[in-house]
């Protein structure tokens, strides 16, 4: 994914993820192999359909932003798998990208990441 | 103001009144030919509707961009954007032309239909996720907020 940059393009490792039905867009999330869990936008709960009431909440600080995350289980589609996935749903999420994180994709997927050239490769894990 | 003839009626136009019938409307699919109206890109016969409200079916696109050519509008083909042409940046995983279309959009919600092609640009998701319903498409290539600075695009949050 290049991305426009105030000197040069930025490149960041980022794919494409269905949530639940919303096959007409997938939201373009960053690979952060230093996230706990995979982190969503609050507003993507609602637009697929998610109930988070009483749903297990927690305070914590992502880049900088306090954000209150809301625990629950979605059907995300990678690659054109799809599996049943632990997401935290954050408000506010005033960043660029959703994140995918250890739990929740990494332990799903081999990633392979070439940025020297610019690639980014995934395969599901035989469990999958 | 200008007066024009357009499916048999007669219609007062400038661009004032072309921009603020535009206002807080997302473009819709472009085919072929569009017109820039504050920074946005829409099929030419859209902004007619919107700005005179007529039927689309009773002109053609041509007829549209001829009067907005004359009020002043840049107009232009879809098949010029983002082009072959330009030298492709070496390590670049697009060549810099993904960067280079997605720049317009700096701090703005977008679908991407293929690597360079920005099907629409919002200021919220959901309008983006609205306009993906109602036209019937699909963003191949994600869904996401154009950084507006690059320390978003390291993970930082917007101040």
């Amino acid at each position: 994914m290049e991305l426009p940059g105030e000197r040069t393009p930025l490149i960041r490792p980022a794919i494409p993820v269905q949530v639940e039905d919303l096959a007409e867009a997938p939201q373009l999330c960053l690979v952060d192999t230093g996230a706990t869990t995979n982190r969503f936008a609050g507003w993507l709960a609602e637009a697929v359909g998610i109930d988070l009431s009483g749903a297990p909440e927690q305070e914590l600080v992502v880049g900088g932003v306090q954000a209150r995350a809301k625990l629950a289980r979605a059907d995300l589609t990678i690659a054109g798998t799809r599996y049943d996935a632990p997401v935290s749903f954050c408000d506010p999420w005033p960043f660029a990208f959703s994140l995918l994180g250890q739990e929740g994709f990494l332990r799903f997927f081999r990633v392979t990441v070439c940025a020297a050239d610019g690639w980014l490769d995934v395969t599901p894990e035989a469990e999958l | 103001m200008s007066r024009f003839q357009v499916a048999h009626q007669l219609v007062d136009l400038d661009r004032e009144r072309i921009e603020k019938a535009l206002e807080g409307v997302l473009p819709e699919p472009i085919q072929e030919h569009y017109v820039v109206v504050r920074g946005r890109r829409y099929p030419p016969k859209q902004v007619i509707t919107c700005a005179t409200g007529l039927d689309r079916a009773d002109f053609t696109t041509h007829q549209a961009r001829r009067i907005l050519l004359r009020l002043g509008f840049t107009a232009s083909r879809v098949t010029s954007e983002v082009s072959d042409e330009t030298d492709p940046e070496v390590g670049l995983p697009h060549g810099g032309r993904q960067a280079a279309a997605l720049a317009p959009h700096a701090g703005r919600w977008i679908a991407l239909g293929a690597p360079t092609e920005v099907l629409v640009a919002a200021e919220t998701p959901q309008e983006v996720l609205g306009w993906l319903a109602r036209h019937g498409r699909r963003a191949e290539y994600g869904m996401f907020r154009v950084p507006a600075r690059d320390e978003e695009a390291e993970g930082a949050a917007p101040l």
